[in-house]
Protein backbone atom coordinates (compact mmCIF):
# COMPACT_ATOMS: atom_id res chain seq x y z
CA UNK A 1 0.00 0.00 0.00
CA UNK A 2 2.95 2.55 0.62
CA UNK A 3 3.88 2.17 -2.97
CA UNK A 4 0.42 3.30 -3.69
CA UNK A 5 0.63 6.82 -1.88
CA UNK A 6 4.29 7.44 -3.02
CA UNK A 7 4.05 6.67 -6.33
CA UNK A 8 2.92 10.45 -7.62
CA UNK A 9 5.46 12.21 -5.32
CA UNK A 10 7.91 13.01 -8.11
CA UNK A 11 5.03 15.01 -9.71
CA UNK A 12 5.50 17.84 -6.66
CA UNK A 13 8.74 19.29 -7.76
CA UNK A 14 7.89 18.96 -11.50
CA UNK A 15 4.65 20.66 -10.64
CA UNK A 16 6.44 22.86 -8.63
CA UNK A 17 8.67 23.82 -11.27
CA UNK A 18 6.03 25.23 -13.67
CA UNK A 19 4.39 26.96 -11.36
CA UNK A 20 7.03 29.01 -10.25
CA UNK A 21 7.75 29.60 -13.64
CA UNK A 22 4.31 31.10 -14.18
CA UNK A 23 4.70 33.29 -10.39
CA UNK A 24 7.82 34.72 -12.11
CA UNK A 25 6.40 35.52 -15.25
CA UNK A 26 2.78 36.93 -14.06
CA UNK A 27 4.49 38.82 -11.29
CA UNK A 28 7.82 40.08 -12.50
CA UNK A 29 7.95 42.67 -15.25
CA UNK A 30 9.39 41.85 -18.47
CA UNK A 31 9.48 38.57 -17.66
CA UNK A 32 7.09 36.35 -19.46
CA UNK A 33 8.60 35.77 -22.34
CA UNK A 34 11.35 33.95 -21.11
CA UNK A 35 9.84 31.85 -18.60
CA UNK A 36 7.21 31.03 -21.33
CA UNK A 37 10.84 30.13 -23.57
CA UNK A 38 12.07 27.98 -20.27
CA UNK A 39 8.39 26.36 -20.00
CA UNK A 40 8.81 25.54 -23.32
CA UNK A 41 11.72 23.98 -23.44
CA UNK A 42 11.00 21.68 -20.58
CA UNK A 43 7.74 20.43 -21.80
CA UNK A 44 9.66 19.62 -25.51
CA UNK A 45 12.11 17.82 -23.53
CA UNK A 46 9.37 15.75 -21.45
CA UNK A 47 6.75 15.35 -24.08
CA UNK A 48 10.22 13.47 -26.31
CA UNK A 49 11.45 11.79 -23.50
CA UNK A 50 8.56 9.84 -23.44
CA UNK A 51 9.98 8.20 -26.01
CA UNK A 52 13.75 8.90 -26.39
CA UNK A 53 14.21 8.47 -22.59
CA UNK A 54 12.38 5.81 -22.06
CA UNK A 55 12.78 3.58 -24.45
CA UNK A 56 16.14 4.48 -26.20
CA UNK A 57 16.11 5.31 -29.44
CA UNK A 58 16.56 8.45 -31.08
CA UNK A 59 13.92 10.07 -33.32
CA UNK A 60 15.53 12.66 -35.46
CA UNK A 61 12.11 13.43 -37.07
CA UNK A 62 10.68 14.17 -33.92
CA UNK A 63 9.81 17.94 -34.66
CA UNK A 64 7.67 16.97 -38.02
CA UNK A 65 5.51 15.70 -35.15
CA UNK A 66 5.16 19.72 -33.75
CA UNK A 67 4.64 20.57 -37.02
CA UNK A 68 1.71 18.62 -38.13
CA UNK A 69 0.31 19.70 -34.43
CA UNK A 70 0.78 23.40 -35.86
CA UNK A 71 -0.61 22.82 -38.57
CA UNK A 72 -4.00 21.28 -36.67
CA UNK A 73 -4.40 24.49 -35.25
CA UNK A 74 -4.24 26.35 -37.73
CA UNK A 75 -6.33 24.63 -39.73
CA UNK A 76 -9.08 24.60 -37.28
CA UNK A 77 -8.41 28.48 -37.00
CA UNK A 78 -8.35 29.02 -40.55
CA UNK A 79 -10.78 26.60 -41.96
CA UNK A 80 -13.67 26.63 -39.42
CA UNK A 81 -13.58 30.95 -39.24
CA UNK A 82 -16.83 31.28 -41.20
CA UNK A 83 -18.89 29.23 -38.73
CA UNK A 84 -21.18 31.52 -36.55
CA UNK A 85 -21.44 30.47 -32.81
CA UNK A 86 -17.88 28.38 -32.42
CA UNK A 87 -15.93 31.44 -30.58
CA UNK A 88 -13.24 29.36 -28.53
CA UNK A 89 -14.82 26.16 -29.82
CA UNK A 90 -12.42 26.62 -32.63
CA UNK A 91 -9.19 26.43 -30.16
CA UNK A 92 -10.36 23.50 -28.66
CA UNK A 93 -10.81 21.67 -32.17
CA UNK A 94 -7.20 22.75 -33.03
CA UNK A 95 -5.71 21.16 -29.96
CA UNK A 96 -7.92 17.79 -30.68
CA UNK A 97 -6.91 17.87 -34.61
CA UNK A 98 -3.28 18.67 -33.53
CA UNK A 99 -3.29 16.01 -31.31
CA UNK A 100 -4.93 13.23 -33.78
CA UNK A 101 -3.08 14.69 -36.26
CA UNK A 102 0.10 14.19 -34.63
CA UNK A 103 -1.08 10.71 -32.98
CA UNK A 104 -1.40 9.55 -37.02
CA UNK A 105 1.60 10.58 -38.22
CA UNK A 106 3.64 8.78 -35.72
CA UNK A 107 0.94 5.70 -36.20
CA UNK A 108 1.74 5.70 -39.80
CA UNK A 109 5.72 6.15 -39.19
CA UNK A 110 5.89 3.98 -36.23
CA UNK A 111 4.46 1.36 -38.18
CA UNK A 112 7.29 0.96 -40.30
CA UNK A 113 10.04 2.45 -38.80
CA UNK A 114 9.66 0.64 -34.97
CA UNK A 115 10.31 -2.11 -36.92
CA UNK A 116 14.31 -1.12 -37.42
CA UNK A 117 16.53 -1.02 -34.38
CA UNK A 118 18.70 1.62 -32.92
CA UNK A 119 21.03 3.53 -35.73
CA UNK A 120 18.94 2.21 -38.30
CA UNK A 121 15.75 3.97 -36.56
CA UNK A 122 17.33 7.09 -36.30
CA UNK A 123 18.06 6.72 -40.01
CA UNK A 124 14.64 6.18 -41.11
CA UNK A 125 13.47 9.27 -39.39
CA UNK A 126 15.92 11.90 -40.40
CA UNK A 127 13.83 12.15 -43.93
CA UNK A 128 10.70 12.52 -42.21
CA UNK A 129 10.61 15.84 -40.91
CA UNK A 130 12.25 16.78 -44.91
CA UNK A 131 9.44 14.43 -46.45
CA UNK A 132 6.89 16.02 -44.95
CA UNK A 133 7.57 19.87 -45.42
CA UNK A 134 8.55 19.03 -48.97
CA UNK A 135 5.33 17.21 -49.10
CA UNK A 136 3.10 19.98 -47.94
CA UNK A 137 5.12 22.62 -50.33
CA UNK A 138 5.21 20.73 -53.25
CA UNK A 139 1.92 19.36 -53.26
CA UNK A 140 0.48 22.89 -52.41
CA UNK A 141 -1.68 21.27 -49.34
CA UNK A 142 -2.38 23.10 -46.35
CA UNK A 143 -1.45 26.82 -48.15
CA UNK A 144 1.77 25.00 -49.52
CA UNK A 145 4.93 26.80 -49.44
CA UNK A 146 2.93 30.44 -47.66
CA UNK A 147 1.57 28.33 -45.30
CA UNK A 148 -0.90 29.67 -43.42
CA UNK A 149 -1.38 32.79 -41.84
CA UNK A 150 -4.54 33.10 -39.33
CA UNK A 151 -4.32 36.01 -37.06
CA UNK A 152 -7.21 37.62 -38.94
CA UNK A 153 -9.45 34.82 -38.82
CA UNK A 154 -8.66 34.36 -35.32
CA UNK A 155 -9.38 38.12 -33.92
CA UNK A 156 -12.55 37.70 -36.34
CA UNK A 157 -13.75 34.47 -34.49
CA UNK A 158 -13.00 35.49 -30.65
CA UNK A 159 -12.59 39.08 -31.11
CA UNK A 160 -9.40 41.23 -30.39
CA UNK A 161 -9.10 41.19 -26.54
CA UNK A 162 -9.17 37.45 -26.54
CA UNK A 163 -7.23 36.61 -29.68
CA UNK A 164 -4.46 38.93 -27.86
CA UNK A 165 -4.65 37.23 -24.66
CA UNK A 166 -4.84 33.97 -26.12
CA UNK A 167 -1.93 34.19 -28.31
CA UNK A 168 0.59 36.22 -25.59
CA UNK A 169 -0.74 34.84 -22.71
CA UNK A 170 -3.15 31.17 -22.73
CA UNK A 171 -1.25 29.74 -24.91
CA UNK A 172 1.90 29.79 -22.91
CA UNK A 173 -0.45 29.04 -19.94
CA UNK A 174 -1.26 25.75 -22.07
CA UNK A 175 1.83 24.67 -22.64
CA UNK A 176 2.54 24.07 -19.02
CA UNK A 177 -0.61 22.29 -18.80
CA UNK A 178 0.56 20.34 -21.50
CA UNK A 179 3.96 19.48 -19.67
CA UNK A 180 2.21 18.50 -16.37
CA UNK A 181 0.03 16.27 -18.70
CA UNK A 182 3.00 14.56 -19.95
CA UNK A 183 4.71 14.03 -16.17
CA UNK A 184 1.52 12.73 -15.04
CA UNK A 185 1.64 10.20 -18.23
CA UNK A 186 5.78 9.29 -17.60
CA UNK A 187 4.93 8.61 -14.01
CA UNK A 188 1.83 6.33 -15.18
CA UNK A 189 4.27 4.70 -17.73
CA UNK A 190 7.20 4.48 -15.40
CA UNK A 191 5.37 3.33 -12.62
CA UNK A 192 3.36 0.22 -14.63
CA UNK A 193 3.40 -2.31 -17.26
CA UNK A 194 4.71 0.16 -19.83
CA UNK A 195 7.65 1.69 -18.15
CA UNK A 196 8.86 -2.06 -17.06
CA UNK A 197 8.63 -3.38 -20.50
CA UNK A 198 10.29 -0.17 -22.05
CA UNK A 199 12.98 -0.70 -19.67
CA UNK A 200 13.36 -4.21 -20.52
CA UNK A 201 14.09 -3.65 -24.29
CA UNK A 202 15.88 -0.27 -23.44
CA UNK A 203 18.64 -2.41 -21.92
CA UNK A 204 18.61 -5.47 -24.26
CA UNK A 205 15.66 -5.84 -26.34
CA UNK A 206 16.42 -9.46 -27.45
CA UNK A 207 16.18 -10.64 -23.84
CA UNK A 208 13.06 -8.60 -23.59
CA UNK A 209 11.54 -10.46 -26.14
CA UNK A 210 11.80 -13.95 -25.30
CA UNK A 211 11.03 -12.39 -21.43
CA UNK A 212 7.62 -12.25 -23.69
CA UNK A 213 7.51 -8.90 -24.24
CA UNK A 214 6.12 -7.54 -27.35
CA UNK A 215 8.77 -4.93 -27.71
CA UNK A 216 7.30 -3.29 -31.18
CA UNK A 217 4.13 -2.60 -29.75
CA UNK A 218 5.72 -1.27 -26.44
CA UNK A 219 7.67 1.18 -28.88
CA UNK A 220 4.45 2.30 -30.67
CA UNK A 221 2.82 3.36 -27.22
CA UNK A 222 5.64 5.41 -26.23
CA UNK A 223 6.11 6.92 -29.87
CA UNK A 224 2.82 7.57 -30.38
CA UNK A 225 1.79 9.07 -26.99
CA UNK A 226 5.36 11.23 -26.95
CA UNK A 227 4.14 12.61 -30.72
CA UNK A 228 0.71 13.43 -29.41
CA UNK A 229 2.14 15.73 -26.76
CA UNK A 230 4.38 16.62 -29.24
CA UNK A 231 1.65 17.89 -31.44
CA UNK A 232 -0.43 19.47 -28.57
CA UNK A 233 2.70 22.06 -27.98
CA UNK A 234 3.01 22.99 -31.60
CA UNK A 235 -0.15 23.87 -31.30
CA UNK A 236 0.40 25.88 -28.52
CA UNK A 237 3.58 27.31 -28.41
CA UNK A 238 3.91 27.63 -32.31
CA UNK A 239 0.20 28.49 -33.48
CA UNK A 240 -1.39 30.37 -31.32
CA UNK A 241 1.30 32.02 -30.35
CA UNK A 242 2.65 33.48 -34.01
CA UNK A 243 -0.87 33.16 -35.06
CA UNK A 244 0.79 31.92 -38.59
CA UNK A 245 2.08 28.58 -39.25
CA UNK A 246 5.15 28.43 -42.32
CA UNK A 247 6.89 25.14 -43.36
CA UNK A 248 10.32 25.76 -43.27
CA UNK A 249 9.56 27.34 -39.34
CA UNK A 250 7.64 24.65 -38.77
CA UNK A 251 9.93 21.64 -39.30
CA UNK A 252 13.00 22.70 -38.30
CA UNK A 253 15.37 20.12 -37.66
CA UNK A 254 16.91 22.08 -35.06
CA UNK A 255 14.12 22.00 -32.30
CA UNK A 256 14.78 18.24 -32.41
CA UNK A 257 18.54 18.29 -31.52
CA UNK A 258 17.45 21.04 -28.71
CA UNK A 259 14.96 18.46 -27.26
CA UNK A 260 17.96 15.88 -27.82
CA UNK A 261 20.10 17.94 -26.40
CA UNK A 262 17.70 18.61 -23.25
CA UNK A 263 16.57 15.03 -22.52
CA UNK A 264 20.85 14.17 -22.40
CA UNK A 265 21.62 16.96 -20.19
CA UNK A 266 18.86 16.72 -17.58
CA UNK A 267 18.69 12.97 -17.39
CA UNK A 268 17.34 10.74 -20.22
CA UNK A 269 14.25 8.45 -18.84
CA UNK A 270 13.65 10.42 -15.90
CA UNK A 271 10.89 12.38 -15.02
CA UNK A 272 12.41 15.57 -13.68
CA UNK A 273 15.63 15.41 -15.91
CA UNK A 274 13.77 17.08 -18.86
CA UNK A 275 12.67 19.82 -16.65
CA UNK A 276 16.17 20.67 -15.13
CA UNK A 277 17.78 19.85 -19.07
CA UNK A 278 15.49 22.57 -20.51
CA UNK A 279 15.73 25.09 -17.55
CA UNK A 280 19.79 24.58 -18.26
CA UNK A 281 19.40 25.00 -22.09
CA UNK A 282 16.32 27.59 -21.92
CA UNK A 283 18.78 29.77 -19.79
CA UNK A 284 22.01 29.15 -20.79
CA UNK A 285 20.91 29.25 -24.78
CA UNK A 286 19.05 32.96 -23.14
CA UNK A 287 22.07 34.52 -21.23
CA UNK A 288 24.81 33.33 -24.03
CA UNK A 289 22.63 35.56 -26.50
CA UNK A 290 23.12 38.09 -24.17
CA UNK A 291 26.55 38.22 -23.15
CA UNK A 292 27.79 37.25 -26.67
CA UNK A 293 24.95 36.87 -29.59
CA UNK A 294 26.25 35.05 -32.44
CA UNK A 295 27.95 32.67 -30.36
CA UNK A 296 25.94 30.64 -28.07
CA UNK A 297 25.93 27.92 -30.21
CA UNK A 298 30.10 27.49 -29.89
CA UNK A 299 30.23 28.17 -26.19
CA UNK A 300 27.44 25.96 -26.07
CA UNK A 301 28.82 23.14 -27.54
CA UNK A 302 31.61 22.77 -25.00
CA UNK A 303 29.65 23.01 -22.19
CA UNK A 304 27.19 20.29 -23.53
CA UNK A 305 30.37 18.06 -24.08
CA UNK A 306 31.60 18.70 -20.69
CA UNK A 307 27.94 17.90 -19.08
CA UNK A 308 27.79 14.88 -21.00
CA UNK A 309 31.30 13.77 -19.98
CA UNK A 310 30.74 14.91 -16.54
CA UNK A 311 27.41 13.57 -15.90
CA UNK A 312 26.74 10.40 -18.51
CA UNK A 313 23.59 9.58 -16.82
CA UNK A 314 22.54 13.53 -16.98
CA UNK A 315 21.69 15.71 -13.54
CA UNK A 316 19.01 14.24 -12.32
CA UNK A 317 20.35 10.91 -13.17
CA UNK A 318 23.56 11.77 -11.32
CA UNK A 319 21.70 13.23 -8.18
CA UNK A 320 19.03 10.03 -8.61
CA UNK A 321 21.97 7.87 -7.73
CA UNK A 322 23.15 10.09 -5.32
CA UNK A 323 20.18 10.25 -3.09
CA UNK A 324 19.59 6.72 -3.20
CA UNK A 325 18.16 5.84 0.42
CA UNK A 326 17.67 9.21 1.52
CA UNK A 327 14.51 11.31 2.28
CA UNK A 328 14.46 13.44 -1.10
CA UNK A 329 14.57 9.71 -2.97
CA UNK A 330 10.89 9.27 -3.02
CA UNK A 331 10.49 12.93 -4.68
CA UNK A 332 12.92 11.92 -7.87
CA UNK A 333 12.00 9.81 -10.48
CA UNK B 1 1.85 -35.98 -25.57
CA UNK B 2 5.08 -34.54 -25.12
CA UNK B 3 5.66 -31.61 -23.72
CA UNK B 4 7.90 -30.22 -26.90
CA UNK B 5 8.54 -31.66 -30.19
CA UNK B 6 11.43 -30.88 -32.80
CA UNK B 7 10.19 -32.51 -35.72
CA UNK B 8 13.42 -32.49 -38.26
CA UNK B 9 14.24 -28.91 -37.33
CA UNK B 10 16.92 -27.40 -39.93
CA UNK B 11 18.14 -23.41 -39.71
CA UNK B 12 20.86 -22.31 -41.99
CA UNK B 13 22.42 -19.10 -42.10
CA UNK B 14 23.36 -18.48 -46.16
CA UNK B 15 25.54 -22.09 -46.66
CA UNK B 16 26.35 -22.71 -43.24
CA UNK B 17 23.55 -25.34 -41.78
CA UNK B 18 23.73 -24.90 -37.78
CA UNK B 19 20.68 -27.17 -37.09
CA UNK B 20 20.53 -29.90 -39.31
CA UNK B 21 17.29 -31.85 -39.60
CA UNK B 22 17.34 -32.30 -35.72
CA UNK B 23 14.53 -33.89 -34.30
CA UNK B 24 13.97 -33.80 -30.48
CA UNK B 25 11.25 -34.85 -27.82
CA UNK B 26 10.98 -33.93 -24.40
CA UNK B 27 8.55 -35.38 -21.74
CA UNK B 28 6.90 -33.20 -18.85
CA UNK B 29 9.38 -32.58 -16.26
CA UNK B 30 12.48 -34.34 -18.24
CA UNK B 31 16.11 -32.74 -17.21
CA UNK B 32 18.19 -32.66 -20.67
CA UNK B 33 21.87 -32.26 -21.19
CA UNK B 34 22.72 -30.67 -24.25
CA UNK B 35 26.85 -31.41 -24.80
CA UNK B 36 28.59 -30.54 -27.90
CA UNK B 37 31.62 -28.56 -29.21
CA UNK B 38 31.27 -24.69 -29.54
CA UNK B 39 29.98 -24.25 -33.03
CA UNK B 40 28.10 -27.32 -32.68
CA UNK B 41 24.59 -25.73 -33.34
CA UNK B 42 23.23 -25.76 -29.27
CA UNK B 43 22.78 -22.37 -28.81
CA UNK B 44 21.54 -22.07 -32.55
CA UNK B 45 18.96 -25.12 -31.47
CA UNK B 46 17.72 -22.93 -28.46
CA UNK B 47 17.10 -19.88 -30.49
CA UNK B 48 15.03 -21.93 -32.80
CA UNK B 49 13.00 -23.39 -29.63
CA UNK B 50 12.61 -19.85 -28.20
CA UNK B 51 11.51 -18.53 -31.54
CA UNK B 52 14.79 -15.49 -31.73
CA UNK B 53 15.51 -17.56 -35.32
CA UNK B 54 12.48 -18.93 -37.07
CA UNK B 55 13.28 -22.25 -38.22
CA UNK B 56 13.72 -23.02 -42.15
CA UNK B 57 12.25 -26.39 -42.42
CA UNK B 58 10.82 -28.90 -39.91
CA UNK B 59 8.59 -28.10 -37.58
CA UNK B 60 8.47 -27.07 -33.07
CA UNK B 61 5.02 -28.04 -31.24
CA UNK B 62 5.13 -27.14 -27.89
CA UNK B 63 1.93 -28.67 -25.84
CA UNK B 64 0.42 -29.94 -29.21
CA UNK B 65 0.38 -26.53 -30.87
CA UNK B 66 2.73 -25.61 -33.67
CA UNK B 67 4.35 -23.02 -33.02
CA UNK B 68 7.33 -23.02 -35.61
CA UNK B 69 6.26 -19.39 -36.96
CA UNK B 70 5.45 -17.81 -33.85
CA UNK B 71 7.54 -14.94 -32.57
CA UNK B 72 9.37 -15.03 -29.17
CA UNK B 73 7.05 -13.01 -27.34
CA UNK B 74 3.95 -15.02 -27.78
CA UNK B 75 6.54 -18.23 -27.03
CA UNK B 76 7.67 -17.42 -23.72
CA UNK B 77 3.32 -16.55 -22.26
CA UNK B 78 3.37 -20.30 -23.43
CA UNK B 79 5.79 -21.63 -21.15
CA UNK B 80 9.01 -21.75 -22.64
CA UNK B 81 12.00 -19.47 -20.33
CA UNK B 82 15.17 -19.27 -21.28
CA UNK B 83 18.76 -17.86 -19.89
CA UNK B 84 21.76 -16.66 -21.85
CA UNK B 85 25.33 -18.14 -21.65
CA UNK B 86 26.77 -14.46 -21.18
CA UNK B 87 23.71 -12.78 -18.66
CA UNK B 88 21.64 -10.47 -20.33
CA UNK B 89 20.28 -8.82 -17.35
CA UNK B 90 18.37 -5.38 -17.68
CA UNK B 91 21.40 -3.48 -15.88
CA UNK B 92 19.76 -0.13 -15.08
CA UNK B 93 16.73 -1.95 -13.31
CA UNK B 94 17.31 -3.42 -9.81
CA UNK B 95 17.26 -7.39 -9.45
CA UNK B 96 13.61 -7.27 -8.21
CA UNK B 97 12.77 -5.22 -11.15
CA UNK B 98 14.18 -7.66 -13.16
CA UNK B 99 12.70 -10.68 -11.93
CA UNK B 100 9.17 -8.89 -11.79
CA UNK B 101 9.77 -8.37 -15.40
CA UNK B 102 9.53 -12.02 -15.97
CA UNK B 103 6.44 -12.58 -13.65
CA UNK B 104 4.62 -9.60 -15.75
CA UNK B 105 4.98 -10.28 -19.30
CA UNK B 106 6.15 -14.40 -18.93
CA UNK B 107 2.79 -15.93 -17.85
CA UNK B 108 -0.04 -16.13 -19.76
CA UNK B 109 -2.46 -14.76 -17.37
CA UNK B 110 -1.43 -11.11 -18.40
CA UNK B 111 -3.31 -9.41 -15.71
CA UNK B 112 -0.87 -9.62 -13.23
CA UNK B 113 -0.26 -6.57 -11.92
CA UNK B 114 3.24 -4.92 -10.90
CA UNK B 115 2.54 -5.07 -7.45
CA UNK B 116 1.58 -8.74 -7.42
CA UNK B 117 4.78 -9.09 -10.09
CA UNK B 118 7.42 -7.67 -7.46
CA UNK B 119 5.64 -9.97 -4.90
CA UNK B 120 6.46 -12.93 -7.47
CA UNK B 121 9.59 -11.45 -8.00
CA UNK B 122 10.57 -11.22 -4.30
CA UNK B 123 9.46 -14.87 -3.79
CA UNK B 124 11.79 -15.95 -6.52
CA UNK B 125 14.73 -13.60 -5.64
CA UNK B 126 14.77 -15.56 -2.21
CA UNK B 127 14.53 -19.20 -4.03
CA UNK B 128 17.99 -18.36 -5.24
CA UNK B 129 19.63 -17.04 -2.52
CA UNK B 130 19.90 -13.02 -3.50
CA UNK B 131 17.47 -11.37 -1.15
CA UNK B 132 20.41 -9.37 -0.07
CA UNK B 133 20.64 -8.21 -3.37
CA UNK B 134 16.61 -7.07 -4.44
CA UNK B 135 17.06 -4.04 -4.64
CA UNK B 136 20.89 -3.91 -6.39
CA UNK B 137 20.97 -2.59 -10.12
CA UNK B 138 21.49 -5.94 -11.42
CA UNK B 139 24.17 -4.17 -13.57
CA UNK B 140 26.44 -4.40 -10.41
CA UNK B 141 26.11 -7.97 -9.71
CA UNK B 142 29.00 -10.15 -10.07
CA UNK B 143 28.65 -12.99 -12.99
CA UNK B 144 27.80 -15.80 -10.94
CA UNK B 145 24.74 -13.35 -9.42
CA UNK B 146 23.70 -12.37 -12.62
CA UNK B 147 23.51 -15.86 -13.46
CA UNK B 148 21.36 -16.98 -10.68
CA UNK B 149 18.94 -13.24 -11.20
CA UNK B 150 18.18 -14.76 -14.81
CA UNK B 151 17.32 -18.19 -13.51
CA UNK B 152 15.09 -16.59 -10.58
CA UNK B 153 13.51 -14.29 -13.75
CA UNK B 154 12.76 -16.85 -16.12
CA UNK B 155 11.40 -19.13 -13.05
CA UNK B 156 9.28 -16.04 -12.21
CA UNK B 157 7.50 -16.28 -15.92
CA UNK B 158 6.17 -20.16 -14.53
CA UNK B 159 7.86 -21.57 -17.55
CA UNK B 160 7.24 -25.58 -18.36
CA UNK B 161 10.14 -25.58 -20.46
CA UNK B 162 13.60 -23.80 -19.33
CA UNK B 163 16.13 -23.65 -21.57
CA UNK B 164 19.17 -22.92 -20.04
CA UNK B 165 22.69 -21.91 -21.87
CA UNK B 166 25.71 -22.76 -20.25
CA UNK B 167 24.69 -22.17 -16.59
CA UNK B 168 27.40 -23.47 -15.49
CA UNK B 169 30.15 -22.40 -17.35
CA UNK B 170 32.67 -20.24 -15.38
CA UNK B 171 31.54 -21.60 -12.12
CA UNK B 172 33.65 -23.11 -9.32
CA UNK B 173 32.94 -26.44 -8.69
CA UNK B 174 31.50 -26.33 -5.29
CA UNK B 175 28.91 -23.40 -6.50
CA UNK B 176 28.44 -26.31 -9.59
CA UNK B 177 27.34 -28.91 -7.32
CA UNK B 178 25.19 -26.44 -5.50
CA UNK B 179 23.79 -25.17 -8.94
CA UNK B 180 23.06 -29.00 -9.77
CA UNK B 181 21.20 -29.48 -6.53
CA UNK B 182 19.16 -26.06 -6.95
CA UNK B 183 18.16 -27.22 -10.59
CA UNK B 184 17.08 -30.67 -9.17
CA UNK B 185 15.21 -29.14 -6.25
CA UNK B 186 12.58 -26.48 -8.60
CA UNK B 187 12.43 -29.06 -10.99
CA UNK B 188 10.55 -31.13 -8.76
CA UNK B 189 8.94 -28.22 -6.61
CA UNK B 190 8.14 -26.19 -9.71
CA UNK B 191 7.41 -28.96 -12.38
CA UNK B 192 9.23 -27.90 -15.29
CA UNK B 193 11.60 -29.44 -17.97
CA UNK B 194 14.87 -28.44 -18.11
CA UNK B 195 17.19 -28.40 -21.43
CA UNK B 196 20.67 -27.59 -20.36
CA UNK B 197 23.79 -26.79 -22.20
CA UNK B 198 26.62 -28.12 -20.38
CA UNK B 199 29.78 -27.48 -21.31
CA UNK B 200 32.53 -29.96 -20.41
CA UNK B 201 31.63 -30.43 -17.07
CA UNK B 202 31.31 -33.88 -16.46
CA UNK B 203 29.92 -33.85 -13.37
CA UNK B 204 27.35 -31.83 -14.28
CA UNK B 205 25.84 -34.03 -16.73
CA UNK B 206 26.26 -36.95 -14.82
CA UNK B 207 24.60 -35.10 -11.71
CA UNK B 208 21.56 -33.10 -13.66
CA UNK B 209 20.95 -34.89 -16.73
CA UNK B 210 18.32 -37.76 -16.69
CA UNK B 211 18.98 -37.69 -20.63
CA UNK B 212 22.03 -36.75 -22.95
CA UNK B 213 21.94 -35.22 -26.73
CA UNK B 214 25.07 -34.36 -28.41
CA UNK B 215 25.65 -32.10 -30.92
CA UNK B 216 28.13 -32.09 -33.50
CA UNK B 217 28.34 -30.05 -36.50
CA UNK B 218 24.32 -28.89 -36.11
CA UNK B 219 23.52 -32.83 -36.37
CA UNK B 220 21.80 -34.95 -33.12
CA UNK B 221 24.92 -37.20 -32.94
CA UNK B 222 23.18 -39.07 -29.63
CA UNK B 223 20.26 -39.19 -28.02
CA UNK B 224 20.25 -41.53 -25.22
CA UNK B 225 19.70 -41.93 -20.71
CA UNK B 226 23.17 -40.51 -19.80
CA UNK B 227 25.11 -43.42 -18.23
CA UNK B 228 24.46 -44.91 -21.97
CA UNK B 229 25.64 -42.00 -23.62
CA UNK B 230 28.53 -41.32 -21.65
CA UNK B 231 29.73 -44.43 -22.49
CA UNK B 232 29.13 -44.03 -26.27
CA UNK B 233 32.40 -44.08 -28.32
CA UNK B 234 31.39 -41.32 -30.64
CA UNK B 235 30.74 -38.78 -27.52
CA UNK B 236 34.59 -39.91 -25.97
CA UNK B 237 35.52 -39.21 -29.02
CA UNK B 238 34.33 -35.71 -29.49
CA UNK B 239 34.78 -34.72 -25.87
CA UNK B 240 37.90 -36.77 -25.09
CA UNK B 241 39.54 -37.01 -28.11
CA UNK B 242 40.06 -40.15 -29.86
CA UNK B 243 41.75 -42.59 -27.31
CA UNK B 244 45.50 -42.39 -27.86
CA UNK B 245 46.38 -45.68 -29.47
CA UNK B 246 44.28 -45.00 -32.41
CA UNK B 247 45.96 -41.60 -32.70
CA UNK B 248 49.32 -43.78 -32.64
CA UNK B 249 47.75 -46.25 -34.92
CA UNK B 250 46.98 -43.09 -37.39
CA UNK B 251 50.47 -41.77 -37.49
CA UNK B 252 52.13 -45.55 -37.99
Amino acid sequence: MKAKHTKYLPLLPVSCAYFILFLIGKNVAGMWQLMAMLAFYCALGQAFNIFIGMTGYVDFGYVAFLGVGTYGMALSVSRLAGFPNLGLGVVVIGLILSFVMAGALSVAVGAVALRLRGAYFAIATVGVNEGFRYLIEGARIWGGAEGIIFSGQLTETLGRDTASSLSTFWADVMVMIVAVIAAVITVGYMRGRVGYALTALREDEDAAKVMGINVTKYKIIAFITSASLAGLLGACAWALKVMYVFPPEAFQIQYTIEAIIIVVLGGAGTLLGPVVGGLIYGLSKYWLAVVMPGFQLLIFAPIVIFIVVAFPEGVVGWVKRRAKGTAIQSYLL
Amino acid sequence: MALLQLENVTKRFGGLVAVNDVSLEVEDGESIAIVGSNGSGKTALFNVISGVYLADEGRVVFKGKDITTLPPHTRAPLGIGRTFQIPRPFSSASVRENVAVGAMFGTLSGAISVDESLEVADRYIHLVGLTPHTDKEAGSLTPVEKKLMEIARSLAMRPKLLLMDEALAGMHPRDIDEMVAFLKRIKAEEGIAIIAMVEHIMRAVVGFAERVMVMHQGQKLVDAPTAEALRDPRVVEIYLGRPAEDETHARG
